[in-house]
């Protein structure tokens, strides 16, 4: 089912009534971010936007596309199942392909970005058709693309090679601002280049197909390959290509690739940029890359990423990959216990876990082990535990639970000054927050606490019933 | 289009034009690294009324913090 590129993904949600095209003039600001903020404030099965005919240049001459994974439908494509697929099936279904990885990837001499190539007289103001995004932006930002790099003590080290998204500022005609946050991978091989006082050398691959992008964002492990997982992920081994002026692998199927190299010891006024948290994040000194290679395929789209409120694409691009890692570290924990994890609100800042118990105290344990997870140590700010008979994705379900299950004096734990990502607007200093633990389950032994010795059941044969109701539904609409 | 709308610089440069001649400009401020394209609204283009609640103080951008710190060199 693998989609060879970005545009075998765009043909197919256009087949699928998932690509809008917007064939009217529109001007890049605000025109873009507006149409796009909009289409996300209608709800959660959204299509794509292609734009084609941009105020400045003849039409066709620039074209950018929009909200590519912004749905569930869109994420449901992505992934090559049907696109009404419900979200729960959605998450079982990314969690047993994640237990494939890792797949091994095939390797490529040439790809389709290698039609044009430049080393000199780069200007990416000229190359792609940037906007900005929101109105407080420092800047025009590229906001979706995979940003790539290696380890530097174990450069050989496959799976230590990071795929990642970035906020990348563009500084200057072949000038790229990033943000490494601390938390995420790229930060520890800059870390590793500046200790040595090298550049380190980064590939940035622009308007991939989605399971990549899907991939980068997800929350691995560090010796965990993307390139492996997005092969788990598709079913079938990821094309890579070699970059040129350093050991590093790119997607084959990207519309426009960039080479270049975070410049050692050099920090630079940045910002402020629209965040996932609904906030603008102040204006700070960060790195500073240089751009020395270019590469696109002819006439390339330019796929970018609206970010601002919740919800927009970036919340369905970093749902299901971030509650899934989750779900797997905590059942290495505890396999026999944990049900499903939640954790797509703000990129798992909230979390919701359901959870078989053995005995009284356990989900506050469960929920300790969810701090100390990877991904747990820059977010889960709040943790819900709710009992495995509790949907954690249906939010009536889970406030059900905190209503009736939960004793204030008992069940709200408070774990002062953690780490969390200093994006978060909460955070006092910046990266430092109180974590907290609302255990929502049933009290049990040695806990006596409470009256629930008699809940509520439904009728017998409500499962097949739901089934048979969506399929009915399906078939009216269809 | 000469002074940063943004932190009233005088360093800046027009950094691209709308391959149609004559519809925008863009342009980049060197001192906080402002951009902006010329058919943008006023509070976004014209230094009196640029965005109050985002204006840049040239004097506050040697004081913003780094991220990452930058690590001290290995022996």
């Amino acid at each position: 089912m693998a989609y060879q590129d970005f545009r075998d993904f765009l043909n197919t949600l256009e087949k699928e009534g998932q690509l809008l095209k917007v064939e009217e003039q529109v001007n890049l600001e605000p025109d873009i971010s507006a149409a796009t903020r909009a289409l996300n404030n209608l709800g959660d099965k959204s299509p794509a936007l292609l734009f084609n005919n941009i105020n400045g240049y003849e039409k066709d001459q620039a074209r950018i596309a929009m909200n590519v994974i912004g749905s569930w439908p869109n994420h449901a494509l992505m992934m090559g199942m049907p696109k009404n697929t419900p979200l729960k099936e959605q998450f079982f279904e990314f969690a047993h392909r994640y237990d494939q990885f890792p797949m091994p990837v095939q390797r490529e001499e040439t790809a389709p970005f290698h039609e044009v190539e430049l080393t000199e007289n780069i200007n990416l103001f000229e190359l792609l058709p940037l906007f900005r995004l929101n109105q407080g932006d420092g800047g025009f930002y590229i906001d979706k693309a995979c940003v790539i790099s290696r380890d530097q003590d174990d450069p050989e080290h496959f799976g230590k090679q990071n795929v990642g998204i970035y906020r990348l500022q563009v500084k200057g005609k072949d000038r790229l601002g990033i943000q490494p946050v601390p938390q995420h991978d790229i930060a520890v091989h800059l870390r590793q280049a500046e200790e040595r006082g090298q550049n380190l050398p980064v590939v940035i691959a622009l308007g991939c197909e989605p399971v990549i992008t899907t991939a980068a964002a997800t929350p691995l492990k560090y010796d965990q390959s993307e390139y492996e997982m997005a092969g788990a992920i598709q079913g079938q081994p990821y094309r890579i290509v070699k970059a040129k002026d350093a050991d590093l692998d790119i997607p084959w199927g990207a519309e426009v690739v960039l080479e270049g190299e975070i410049l050692c010891g050099e920090r630079e006024f940045e910002g402020p940029f629209g965040e996932f948290t609904g906030h603008y994040s102040g204006g700070r000194s960060m790195p500073v890359i240089q751009i020395n290679r270019v590469y696109h395929r002819q006439n390339p789209i330019f796929e970018h990423l609206y970010i601002g409120m919740p919800w927009t694409e970036t919340d369905y691009m970093i749902g299901v990959n971030t509650s899934v890692p989750l779900y797997q570290q905590l059942k290495e924990a505890f396999p026999n216990e944990v049900v499903a994890v939640n954790a797509m609100y703000t990129h798992g800042l909230v979390a919701i876990i359901s959870t078989k118990r053995r005995y009284g105290g356990f989900a506050k344990a469960v929920g300790m082990r969810a701090l100390t997870t990877p991904h747990g140590l820059g977010y889960c700010k709040v943790v819900i535990v709710v009992d495995e008979d509790v949907d954690p994705f249906n939010l009536p379900q889970v406030m059900w639970a905190i209503s009736t299950k939960l004793h204030p004096k008992h069940d709200a734990v408070i774990i002062p000054d953690l780490s969390v990502l200093p994006l978060d607007p909460g955070s006092d200093p910046a990266g430092i927050t109180h974590k907290m633990i609302l255990d929502a389950t049933t009290p049990l032994a040695p806990e006596q606490r409470g009256h629930y010795s008699q809940p509520l059941d439904s009728p017998p044969g409500v499962d097949q019933w739901e089934k048979k109701i969506i399929n009915l539904l399906n078939r009216q609409q269809s | 289009m000469n002074i940063c709308p943004r932190c009233g610089s005088q360093h800046t440069e027009q950094v691209a034009a709308s391959p149609v001649a004559g519809v925008w400009t863009v342009h980049m401020c060197s001192t906080c690294i402002f951009t902006w394209r010329s058919t943008e609204p006023e509070h976004i283009t014209n230094p009196d009324k640029y965005l109050p609640a985002f204006k840049v103080d040239q004097a506050d951008i040697p004081k913003a913090a780094h991220v990452p710190p930058i690590p001290a060199r290995r022996v």
